[in-house]
């Protein structure tokens, strides 16, 4: 018996190590194609970065430079000082912040309510926010100007806001999550005399602000990029977006490549620094409303 | 303190009756039990009388008030939930003040409240921490502490020891019976452990199938269960049953025969018991004593040893099965061929609807 189990083991751990090796050689391999595809993606960000720091000249002479030869800020002190770069910047960020703040509050109250409320109609009403997924925002871009060129308030930031408050996403959200709150916490709110905003501001949300803040930056990040509605409503420059305003940039400097492209970055740059910053709220609110984008 | 009334009360979800026409009393400053399977509508009840379901017929009173239209913050009665439902967000002083901060009860009154319950409950250094960083019993006595800030007339207990450890369990019983002598105030407590029961209650209400079963001293239950559901429910390990034949003796008290051909004397009286003579002897195992010169014989398949006593499962001359009890240090062991004498004057006999009739 001794024998046997003196030439097993041996084995058993060439067994071991080879699937070891196996899983290290996977990792790696992962490991590369998740460097490369991060590298590809990484790219065109990269060479916009270096591109708006190159001179003019530098941009359309001919090869390929990875770097600067003179690295110089001349394109975004052009886009700052002849353009309205710094309104479009007030403009996306009062319409964004807006929309953000309104979008978060309504969907709270309206997931809230369709949860814990019982009143005649919530099964329709549920059921209408679950079929508005089925139609894309691109099909309401026309009954939506009309509506708000007919309320004569297009070329304004409620104009650019309106619409996009239309948020059924996060509603699904906080509805599924005030579902998973054990009712005993809305009882002994209850028993605690606590009125419905009491129980949602006091109890429901912060109960995990998580839920809040990852909703926030996702719906923040989904304002400021936003561009359909915005070049449609804003058709005055005064009034622009910066990722409207951008383009008119790009329409205007013709080959003006480090502009174009240091318009784009300053754009770009609060989205950027929220990924940056909230990275983990991110993936949260990217998670949380995955199961329902599907 | 106030004495809580419900006066045909009943409750049905659609078609399904959930309580079937309860009334009861609980008097000011008693301490009642809902005892029961899971199922069988005690945390309705309860829930009912908080305010947190619906009646759809009857009436409910806490004190001089009729209640069962009143939201349940105006009701005066302040409940623990199984699983505490502290707000995991705030801190043992914020869990306590809640309730307070919405009737607009001055600051400096909350802070009186809430340190003296604080100091009931031992928790001044807890004071300042959150849910999470307490234990289960920690979280039990601020649940407690929230009800108690309330001063309501009544505290309603939904199975608040379930998710407790055995030991803390135990302690933590103890805590609810010092609290309530300390108190005095009107409490009812949902469970479905009969030692709970037992030693908390000055009444229990045993509940089976939605209706009650019996209402009754915790002694009362045991000693003269109303039916063979409560007889089977309480106590452990539960009661004996036998099918046997019962006719009268000279003094009118029933004389059954076992299965097994041996005779027990009782003290129920005939007169009550209805015709047919067949029924379900009831004996509970601490009333089958091992006699060496007793009547019934059997041979003892299994032996359990609990230390102050020893339970044999008996098995007798028709396959039946009696659990007996000796006490002290038994010699008995499995496959001992034993006698066993009956205390008839505790037994009971239940016809064919399970009615109980226990000696007079």
């Amino acid at each position: 018996m001794s024998t046997v189990n003196a030439t097993a083991a041996p084995a058993a751990r060439t067994s071991v190590r080879s699937r070891g090796q196996t899983t290290s050689l996977g990792t790696k391999l992962i490991t590369a194609l998740t460097v490369v595809v991060a590298a590809i993606w990484f790219f065109p960000l990269y060479w916009a970065i270096v591109t708006s720091l190159k001179t003019d000249e530098e941009t359309v002479r001919a090869g390929l430079r990875l770097l600067p030869e003179e690295p110089t800020l001349k394109g975004y002190l052009f886009v700052i000082q002849n353009s309205d770069l710094p309104i479009w910047y007030m403009n996306s960020v009062i319409t964004s912040v807006i929309i953000t703040i309104v979008s978060v509050l309504m969907s709270a109250g309206a997931g809230y309510a369709i949860s814990q409320l019982k009143f005649p109609g919530r099964q329709i009403l549920w059921t209408l926010i679950l079929a508005s997924f089925m139609v894309p925002v691109s099909a309401l871009i026309v009954n939506h100007f009309i509506i708000i060129a007919g309320v004569k308030l297009l070329n304004t930031h409620l104009g650019i806001i309106l619409p996009m408050l239309i948020t059924p996403v996060t509603v699904i959200v906080y509805k599924q999550f005030f579902d998973s709150v054990p009712r005993e916490y809305r009882e002994a709110a209850v028993i605690d005399n606590a009125n419905e905003f009491q129980m949602l501001f006091r109890i429901f949300l912060p109960m995990n602000w998580g839920v809040t803040t990852a909703l926030a930056i996702i719906t923040f990040i989904g304002a400021w990029n936003s561009f359909l509605w915005p070049f449609l409503a804003a058709q005055n420059e005064k009034m622009m977006t910066v990722t409207v305003g951008i383009t008119a940039v790009q329409d205007s400097y013709g080959v003006a490549f480090a502009r174009v492209l240091a318009g784009a970055v300053l754009a770009g740059l609060p989205v950027a620094l929220a990924y940056l910053l909230f990275q983990k709220r991110v993936t949260q609110a990217i998670t949380l409303s995955a199961g329902i984008k599907g | 303190m106030a004495d809580i009334r419900l006066v045909d009360v009943s409750k049905a979800y659609g078609n399904v009756r959930v309580i079937d026409n309860v009334t009861m009393t609980i008097g000011s400053g008693e301490f009642w039990v809902f005892l029961g399977p899971s199922g069988c509508g005690k945390s309705t009840l309860l829930r009912m009388i908080a305010g947190l379901e619906d009646i759809n017929d009857g009436e409910i009173h806490i004190g001089d008030r009729r209640v069962d239209q009143l939201p349940p913050a105006e009701r005066g009665v302040a409940m623990v939930f199984q699983n505490y439902a502290l707000y995991p967000h705030m801190t043992v002083r914020q869990n306590m003040a809640f309730g307070l901060q919405n009737i607009r009860t001055p600051k400096d009154e909350i802070e009186r409240r809430v340190d003296s319950a604080a100091k009931i409950l031992e928790l001044g250094h807890l004071i300042d921490r959150r849910p999470s960083q307490l234990s289960g019993g920690q979280r039990q006595r601020v649940a407690i502490g929230r009800a108690i800030v309330r001063d309501p007339k009544a505290f309603l207990f939904d199975e608040p020891l379930s998710n407790l450890d055995a030991g803390l369990r135990v302690r933590t019983r103890i805590e609810f019976a010092q609290l309530h002598q300390r108190m005095k105030t009107t409490m009812v407590f949902v469970t479905h452990d009969q030692t709970e029961a037992m030693t908390l209650a000055d009444k229990i209400v045993v509940m089976n199938n939605r209706k009650i079963e019996q209402i009754g001293s915790p002694m009362e239950i045991y000693t003269r269960p109303a039916s063979r559901f409560v007889a089977a429910f309480v106590g452990s390990p539960s009661m004996n049953f036998l099918p046997v034949k019962a006719v009268a003796d000279k003094a009118g008290k029933a004389l059954v025969t076992l299965g097994d051909g041996s005779v027990v004397e009782t003290a129920i009286p005939t007169a009550n018991l209805p015709k047919g003579g067949t029924f379900t002897f009831g004996i509970r195992p601490e009333f089958v004593r091992i006699e060496a010169n007793g009547a019934i014989k059997g041979k003892a398949d299994v032996v359990e040893r609990l230390g102050d006593r020893t339970l044999a499962y008996v098995r007798l001359g028709d396959g039946s099965t009696v659990i007996a009890s000796d006490t002290g240090i038994s010699s008995l062991d499995t496959g001992h061929e034993i006698a066993l004498g009956v205390d008839g004057a505790s037994a009971h006999l239940f016809d064919d609807n399970n009615v109980a009739y226990s000696a007079a």
